[in-house]
């Protein structure tokens, strides 16, 4: 593999310094499940409002100061940048205590950091969305990419699942999706469960049910690491190649950037040269550690 | 003599797959050292030594190996050994113990004080009885034991195993010095309690918690310690002298009446921290207030975790 | 014409460089062998065979470091950088294999995002390096790419002929800085042949040696050999010595301390080695001890080479004298199997 090229990349340092953050204020807070919830977000520095840019696929570090900073992709889409968002489950320190903050309270966030999803590479092609659980937090970000420039792709199918219906994320997202007649939403969950009328069972399964062709066309994968592996293979027996596999992968971070070596795999880092990468360029890799 | 018995009677173990796994000592890749040998194989038992450097506690390697095993013991090993017994972290009949009366190990650094040299400058170091003899630039140089052994080992209580199943040699009679093993202590005790504090702080500006001494001990099998918890954060994991210095006090803490006073800690801190000061002084706390001696008996109870009707100590009734 | 100095005049070219810069040397006044600032007389450590038990990383990546400081005032918060008062530094007394390791770590630091902190020192710091003369068992540099007297990364070399050192002028800082210096000595050619017969013998006294030749291809095809992992690892207690004193690791963890709405955030020595390094909420990728002994190993010795062309090692021997359980990554290296790839 290959280190990634970052010139390209939008950069916004606070002050030259690549670790310091900028101060954002949280404007609208959603409840998505129990544990979820998506935070909307601008910068206190109004000139840096109105020039951040970022692509679908990248992430930032989000601070709460004091108690430290925690990575999430970016979930809202750059062609629609009146404010920005991320999606938090509560799972630890930083995390909890971000559920604990309001509207109109102070964060710090670091980024865009991270490489992005190749568009040039899906125009033209169908798109295979395939999320479970708070995974869809970056593919919505791709999702409403592709659908504001809606010409330029193909057909669009979704699978996306939650082990409960509680735990489905953004159904505000589903319920667009499932009205647009361009896409083919298809949402399950788990185990049976009581007023669910939908399908149901484990997203790699469904996908096989749903069985989307393979001819010029390309998954994206986002979901708990078990949900990826048993993936994979569903994909590849539907015809897909490596090449048209592509996912985020998701690692312990701290720096973002490249330095502090926890999310080394391989040759790269994952926040730096990831997190998307094709199932082409981890297959070496991912199979001991995923 | 004891290493010949020793290679033999782990070769049948494995043969005759009485044991699953060997732990002993080999040599090591630098001179005066030896290193631990963990194996499967038959073949590998012929690398297996007895010596002046088996300086590990093997008993730390019991926690994490799956199926019976075959261990070399010193005295220290297996206090080590009885004490995870006792608290259940491994089945007396899982283990196959090969008892090593140990005479006591000798401490390079000591060595390295008193000649005035890097080890590597040591040509050959070798004990006969109560002297150990340093060759060094052609010459030979003699020192009592008492000078160069580590103070562990001068303190020992143990030295020959009272639960092994292999007697590899001559039991020993334990012999301890405290007077010359508790210097380090004694020293400390004279300070006053601002000097000591002053001192500590010094100490532990060192530590750059690579958390070798807590990793080394076979008491501290913790899945997760507590310097990894996050809520609460008990500890910054950042090397601070305050943060370093409750590390250790938490840690003493929590081997308290499991700790065996090998001296691990103290020997594998790169930084030169004098850590069994601190442990040992829990060790004579624990023998003072509970007239408990870790590792001595499998079948007592584990000090901490249980509470007599007719408790000894006065400050409990 | 070659300069040089003797060694009973090493103390007054220290206190001589001392007016502009702040002087570091090696010392065991701390308890420790590491780089400290130099206490205006002790020289003893022209004695050393050995290198400090502390690498001259610390000096540029410390164990504990400030990012910022935070503070959060009646505007909300604000972010302040830490005040970096640009003192010139001079690293007295590096040894080559600490000195290349640097230019290892410069590889990461200055690709692409550059880091602040470590470049900024990087750039006010001097480095005077002592050629070693003895080689210690545990030392292997001369098969990673330096050697005992190998000036390639440092400002100047002293070489050690006897009484005192021939100066090897090798930057252009390192050539400003000899000429700029009072009371150096003019070197005869009899002590540049010293200098060569020194380096020469240096060189022939390292006896640990170490093949590394396809030693990148062989750990990718072993990627996969849990049971030559698992013994590798099997005697490795999962600490942090080998990581954080070796002079090419560079792993930190960043955490915020904050007292009243006020604090700053640091960023401390990490390893790979430990347990919860990957650990995340819902798995921990690298919770198995064989997985973690893998990624130290071929991360020094395959990624690293497959990013910047060069093996993370510079054979300083630290690890391998350091280690409690005397693990040793030259017996390592020559026990990967040659396999053919996917071949079980």
């Amino acid at each position: 593999m290959t280190v990634s090229d970052i010139s390209k990349r939008p950069q916004f340092f606070a002050q030259d310094n690549v670790y310091m953050p900028h101060i954002a204020v949280i404007e609208k807070i959603i409840e998505e499940t129990p544990g979820v919830r998506t935070f909307h977000f601008n910068f206190k520095d109004k000139k840096l409002a109105k020039e951040f840019r970022f692509e679908s696929g990248q992430f930032g570090q989000y601070s709460v100061f004091g108690l430290g900073e925690a990575t999430f992709c970016i979930s809202s889409s750059p062609t629609r940048p009146d404010h920005l968002e991320f999606a938090v489950q509560k799972v630890g320190r930083v995390t909890n205590a971000m559920h604990r903050l309001g509207v109109g309270a102070e964060i710090g966030f670091r980024g865009p950091y991270g490489n992005s999803f190749p568009l040039n590479a899906l125009k033209g092609q169908n798109l295979v969305f395939v999320g479970g659980g708070i995974g869809l937090a970056p593919l919505r970000s791709l999702i409403w990419n592709v659908i504001d420039n809606r010409d330029k792709y193909k057909k669009i199918d979704i699978v996306y699942g939650a082990r409960t219906p509680a735990d489905l994320c953004f159904r505000y997202d589903l319920e667009a999706w499932d009205k647009d007649k361009t896409i083919n939403m298809v949402t399950t969950i788990d185990r049976e469960a009581e007023g669910w009328t939908g399908k149901v069972g484990m997203v790699p399964k469904v996908l096989e049910e749903v069985a989307p062709s393979a001819k010029d066309a390309v998954a994206i994968v986002c979901g708990p690491p078990i949900m990826i592996r048993f993936t994979f293979p569903v994909l590849e027996k539907l015809g897909f190649k490596p090449a048209q596999m592509i996912t985020t992968l998701e690692k312990r971070m701290k720096c973002g950037i490249g330095k502090c070596g926890r999310c080394n795999i391989g040759d790269v880092y994952v926040c730096r040269d990831g997190p998307v990468f094709s199932y082409e360029q981890i297959k070496d890799f991912v199979s001991s550690e995923y | 003599m004891m290493e010949k018995k020793l290679r033999q009677e782990a070769k049948a173990l494995l043969e005759q797959k009485r044991v699953d796994w060997i732990v002993g000592f080999e040599s090591g890749s630098l001179k005066f050292t030896t290193t631990p040998l963990i194996t499967r194989n038959v073949a590998d038992t012929e690398r297996l030594v007895i010596n002046p450097f088996i300086t590990n506690n093997l008993a730390n390697f019991l926690t994490e190996i799956e199926g019976r095993v075959g261990i070399v013991a010193k005295g220290c090993e297996s206090r080590s050994i009885v004490s995870l017994i006792q608290d259940n972290k491994v089945d007396r009949e899982d283990l196959v113990i090969l008892a090593v009366p140990c005479p006591g190990i000798i401490d390079l650094a000591k060595i390295e004080r008193l000649v005035g040299k890097d080890r590597d400058e040591l040509d050959d170091i070798t004990r006969d009885g109560d002297k150990v003899s340093v060759k060094v630039d052609g010459k030979k140089k003699d020192f009592a034991v008492a000078d160069v052994l580590f103070d562990h080992c001068l303190a020992c209580e143990l030295p020959t195993p009272t639960e092994y199943d292999i007697l590899l040699g001559e039991p020993r009679q334990p012999t301890p010095d405290l007077k010359v093993s508790g210097q380090n202590i004694a020293g400390l005790k004279a300070l006053t309690s601002a000097e000591r504090w002053t001192k500590w702080q010094d100490e532990m500006s060192r530590c750059i918690r690579c958390y070798a001494c807590r990793n080394v001990c076979p008491a501290c099998f913790c899945e997760r310690c507590f310097v990894e918890e996050t809520e609460p954060q008990w500890v910054m994991p950042m090397p601070q002298w305050p943060d370093n210095l409750i590390f250790q006090v938490i840690r003493n803490i929590h081997v308290a009446g499991r700790c065996t006073d090998c001296g691990e800690c103290e020997r594998v801190c790169p930084v030169n921290i004098p850590l069994r000061s601190l442990t040992r002084e829990m060790y004579d706390i624990v023998d003072e207030l509970f007239k408990f001696k870790s590792g001595m008996d499998k079948d007592a109870l584990p000090l901490m975790v249980h509470y007599e009707q007719e408790e000894a100590e006065e400050f409990f009734k | 014409m070659a300069k040089k100095i003797s060694k009973k005049d090493i103390a007054q070219l220290l206190k001589t460089w001392s007016q502009q810069f702040t002087v570091l040397a090696p010392s065991r006044a701390s308890g420790v062998a590491e780089m400290a600032e130099w206490d205006g007389k002790d020289t003893s450590f022209l004695d050393w065979y050995r290198n400090t038990t502390v690498p001259p990383k610390a000096s540029f990546l410390p164990p504990m470091e400030e990012m910022f400081r935070f503070r959060k005032g009646e505007e909300g918060y604000q972010v302040e950088p830490p005040s970096s008062n640009g003192q010139r530094q001079l690293l007295f007394g590096i040894r080559p294999c600490d000195a290349r390791a640097m230019a290892i770590l410069d590889m990461t630091f200055e690709d692409a995002y550059k880091d602040p902190y470590y470049l900024e020192k990087r750039k006010n710091t001097v480095l005077v390096s002592l050629g070693c003369t003895n080689p210690c068992e545990s030392c292997f540099c001369t098969s990673m790419g330096t050697g005992p007297t190998d000036a390639s990364n440092v400002d100047i070399m002293l070489i050690d002929i006897g009484d005192g050192f021939l100066i090897e002028e090798v930057t252009d800082k390192g050539k400003e800085l000899v000429t700029q210096t009072k009371g150096l000595k003019a070197a005869p050619k009899s002590d540049e042949a010293a200098a060569e017969k020194s380096r020469e013998t240096s060189y022939n006294k390292v006896v640990r040696q170490l093949d590394t030749k396809g030693i990148k291809d062989k750990l990718l095809a072993s990627f996969d050999d849990e049971e030559f992992w698992e013994q590798t690892a099997a005697k490795c207690i999962s600490c942090g010595i080998c990581t954080l004193l070796c002079p090419t690791c560079y792993c930190f963890d960043i955490n915020d301390e904050t007292d009243k709405g006020e604090g700053t955030r640091f960023r401390s020595w990490d390893s790979c080695g430990f347990s919860v390094y990957t650990k995340m909420p819902m798995e921990n990728p690298r919770s198995e001890k064989w997985r973690r002994v893998r990624q130290k190993v071929c991360h020094k010795y395959e990624f690293y080479p497959m990013a910047f062309d060069v093996i993370a090692c510079t054979g300083c021997g630290r690890c391998i004298r350091l280690c409690p359980v005397n693990w040793d990554i030259t017996q390592v290296i020559e026990s990967v199997p040659t396999k053919v790839k996917g071949a079980k």
